[in-house]
């Protein structure tokens, strides 16, 4: 006979994934559970029991679990389960013991149920059977609904098509006098950073408009008298919308006409002006126009403009809750355009083009732009690797490279990727080199073992071709995968140095925190997966670059179960995208970090982050077994 | 009112053969030990709630009860009741409990309400808090209505819990204060079934306490209740 209150059901309507089961089976699961209590100290599950007996959520009080079980003396606790969390799932799905000794932190009180009715719970309840077998996937689904939620209000507002133009208007439009000289109306253009310039006559009626476009058809080109009265060379087709029209009148307008501005007229007075820019925030999908913004900007502040494109669309991406992987693919490739268009204009600019050093120049991305991870705050990491032209030795060519190397390295970072603290550089002459310098550097790291060669490794080793001879890069690739695959010992201290950063879960606390109470979600948190991605990758003779990649290529080879690096590529992603989210509140604010406040996360955002980091220690423990460390 | 008369006149409630059978059935079962381990034994943690706090007059309205097997609480072996009632209560006493006019009108029958309780329980040990007053309810209820004297152990945690923490025996002595210095939370209190769960946690807590004082089955625990009562008389 059973009886259940209802006090019951609201304890597991207050917790993933039981929120989402449905009433008949939980009431099924509580009807089959008992209540155990747990004084603070006493071990509730451990690998001696045999294997697992009962599936358990914590009711109140905390649980500590505790690896180095062989070593008692020095078990740390690893993870701190708080409330409403389950354990030990791993070890009920497969039938086995514990590999930890689970421990009451705190006097705890759990339910359990007998693992003969977790199996069949499992069978019953699609939402149950999802939340064991894809843990961290299924917390993830909760947690993007979280975010669409909480983006939907300001996203709406910018997104919308729907929003007049009077509410778009960026700033007042600049206008000039019909009879200005072209040479002077370009100037204004060109101090004040705008795309074009209106003629409106004193009555502020608009007349004619002349774009960045036009300069080049219409002054450029013909080489025209720049004396001449501007309005000579502007078009006088003008479209116009009052301000009241809607923004999609002004996209359509745009689109049909061909035109890139739409001016807001109101009582045949100019009052703004609207360009295409203007709209892509509002478009959900503008992704084609920024590509093609990118590939034809000719100036730093055409790159400057579609910089901000790429933020605005990446803060709009993710409201709409688009997936992280994505989203950093994203990023990735449009911040890969940008630069590539960045470093190919210094080298028109410099004349490099159409030289052999142009054509044995391959500009490379290090560090997570080499491994497609870059989110909106990301230092310049970059190096040249080029081939010595007949006639030339190496420091010839270096001296010729390097002043285009630092306008490139200064023009990135006026686009917004700041210059690197350390001098990982393209014009650094130490990350400028050829072919055979660069062997003969990381031969020196891979035999060398220094903490400075590990950190070196770690940065260098995940370089990938930008820009120019890619060739270049495969070969140095090639090479690099066989000689570091074959050095056991470089690997090995490679794990030994991966293994010194642990996730900072708590003893006392959910985490522990540094200073202002904070974590980085860089160091902490993404870390531990690249480095042990690319050590696995070293070992696996695999090519790739980008973690997740590299997870996947390296599984068969590595023995790693497809399940775990789902786990592990689902951690990863979620500490991706608070990350993203992170910086993209803090860029209205004007600070970047990876510093956040765990205490200031949603609750399911902070349970998920902690199963994010054990899964972090998990694949160290891997790492650990592997190179018997 | 029926009922009163027919205690008045002392004649014994009548039960159809199929009732009788089944007290007779419960009757029937054997003793268990006192002397078991805490945690190899089923014991029944119960709580009731009533027309008010009168031992003699008022009745009862609830039976709310849960089981501790091998020392787990098992939500699978509870019980729940509530008895028809003649009249409802009074609306400060429905206040209370939360079991409205309806609600106690549509109550199971007393007899059937009672049977049941009896088949749940079985012969395992009754535990609660101030046993006196959940003891003598569901003692007369089982005199009026079936007309049997329930002889049956029992072990009351309002003397076991100062028995196990005699530092705290001034201090505390309602159920929720030995339940908010335990620590255990419970979000509904005055429902026979809540009650009856936030005492069965309680019982946990004393068992772990117990083991910490070598005393290891219930008659242990019996003994410490028994000298527990005897310095609360003389303090």
């Amino acid at each position: 006979m059973s009886m259940i209150h209802s006090s019951q059901l609201t304890f597991f309507a207050a917790h993933a994934p039981f929120d989402r089961m449905e009433p008949a089976h939980l009431l099924w699961m509580i009807e089959h559970m008992k209540m155990g209590y747990y004084a603070a100290g006493e071990i509730i599950v451990s690998p001696e029991q045999g294997a697992v007996d009962r599936f358990l959520v914590i009711k109140q009080g905390m649980v500590h679990g505790e690896q180095n079980v062989a070593h008692a003396s020095d078990a740390d606790t690893w993870l701190e389960l708080a409330e409403g969390e389950c354990f030990p799932l791993g070890a009920l799905l497969a039938n086995r013991s514990v590999a930890s000794i689970y421990r009451a932190g705190a006097d705890a009180f759990c339910y359990e149920l007998p693992v003969a009715d977790f199996h069949a719970l499992i069978g019953m309840s699609a939402a149950f059977r999802d939340f064991c077998t894809r843990r961290i996937a299924n917390l993830l689904e909760h947690s993007k609904q979280v975010i669409q939620a909480q983006y939907s209000n300001s996203s709406v507002e910018q997104q919308s098509l729907a929003s007049p133009l009077s509410g778009i208007i960026r700033r007042a439009p600049v206008t000039c006098a019909p009879d200005t000289p072209v040479r002077q109306a370009l100037e204004v253009m060109r101090e004040q950073r705008i795309g074009s310039m209106i003629a409106a006559d004193a009555d502020g009626h608009p007349l004619g408009i002349l774009t960045l476009h036009d300069v080049r058809d219409r002054i450029a080109i013909p080489q025209i008298d720049l004396d001449q009265p501007v309005i000579n060379v502007m078009s006088t087709q003008l479209s116009s919308l009052p301000p009241q029209a809607l923004a999609h009148e002004a996209a359509l307008m745009m689109a049909k006409q061909g035109f890139r501005h739409v001016l807001v007229v109101e009582h045949g007075k100019l009052v703004g002006l609207v360009s295409e820019k203007d709209l892509f925030a509002l478009q959900r999908v503008g992704l084609r126009q920024i590509g093609s913004a990118i590939r034809h900007a000719e100036t730093v502040e055409m790159l400057q403009q579609s910089g901000a494109d790429i933020r605005r669309m990446a803060h709009n991406m993710m409201a709409q809750g688009v997936a992280p992987e994505q989203l950093t693919q994203f990023i990735s490739t449009f911040n890969d355009l940008l630069t590539a268009r960045v470093v190919e204009l210094e080298c028109k600019a410099s004349g490099l083009v159409g030289t052999p050093l142009h054509d044995g120049l391959c500009w490379l991305a290090l560090g997570s732009e080499g491994r497609f991870e870059q989110t909106l705050n990301t230092d310049q990491d970059n190096a040249i690797l080029f081939t010595v032209p007949e006639g030339m030795d190496a420091e010839q060519v270096r001296a010729k490279l390097l002043p285009v190397a630092r306008r490139i390295n200064e023009t990135l970072a006026l686009c917004d990727f700041p210059l690197c603290k350390g001098e990982i550089m393209a014009s650094n002459p130490k990350w400028c080199m050829s072919l055979e310098e660069w062997k003969r550097a990381f031969s020196a790291w891979i035999s060398g073992g220094s903490p400075e060669s590990l950190l070196h490794a770690s940065i260098f080793f995940d370089f990938r071709a930008l820009y120019g001879a890619h060739a270049l890069a495969d070969d140095l690739r090639s090479w690099l995968a066989r000689v570091a695959g074959e050095n056991s010992r470089f690997l090995h201290m490679m794990a030994e140095n991966a293994l010194r950063n642990r996730p900072p879960l708590g003893v006392v606390r959910d985490f522990v925190v540094g200073k202002g109470n904070t974590l980085d979600l860089k160091l902490n948190g993404i870390t531990p997966f690249v480095d042990a991605a690319r050590i696995f990758s070293l070992a696996a003779g695999v090519t790739q670059t980008n973690t997740i990649q590299r997870l996947r290529s390296s599984a068969a080879k590595m023995n790693l179960h497809a399940s775990e690096i789902d786990a592990w590529i689902d951690a990863l992603l979620f500490i991706q995208v608070l990350r993203l989210r992170h910086h993209d509140e803090a860029h209205e604010q004007g600070t970047l970090d990876n510093l956040i406040d765990p205490e200031k996360l949603n609750e399911l955002d902070r349970r998920i982050l902690k199963e994010a980091f054990r899964q972090a220690r998990k694949l160290q423990a891997r790492l650990a077994l592997e190179y018997h460390l | 009112m029926i009922f009163w008369l027919k205690h008045w006149l002392g004649r014994a409630p009548q039960l159809t053969a199929p009732q009788q059978q089944r007290l007779d059935a419960w009757r029937a079962l054997p003793r268990v030990a006192l002397d078991v381990p805490l945690n190899e034994a089923r014991y029944v943690v119960v709580d009731v709630e009533t027309t008010g706090l009168n031992l003699m007059q008022d009745r009862l309205i609830s039976i709310g009860a849960v089981a501790v097997v091998n020392g787990k609480i098992d939500f699978g072996d509870s019980f729940y009741v509530v008895l028809q009632q003649q009249a409802a209560s009074e609306k400060g006493n429905i206040l209370l409990h939360g079991i409205g006019t309806s609600e106690q009108l549509d109550g199971a029958p007393p007899v059937e309400a009672l049977l049941s309780f009896l088949e749940y329980l079985g012969k395992a040990p009754l535990i609660a808090f101030h046993v006196t007053f959940d003891e003598t309810m569901i003692k007369r209820a089982l005199r009026d209505h079936l007309g049997f004297t329930l002889k049956h152990p029992w072990l009351d945690l309002a003397y076991v819990m100062p028995g196990l923490n005699p530092p705290l025996a001034r201090k505390y002595r309602a159920l929720d204060d030995w339940i908010g210095h335990s620590g255990i939370r419970i979000d509904v209190r005055h429902n026979a079934l809540a009650d009856a769960l936030a005492t069965a946690q309680l019982f946990q807590v004393a068992a772990v306490q117990a083991a910490a004082k070598h005393i290891a089955d219930m008659q242990g625990l019996r003994d410490l209740e028994k000298a527990q009562r005897w310095v609360s008389s003389v303090s």
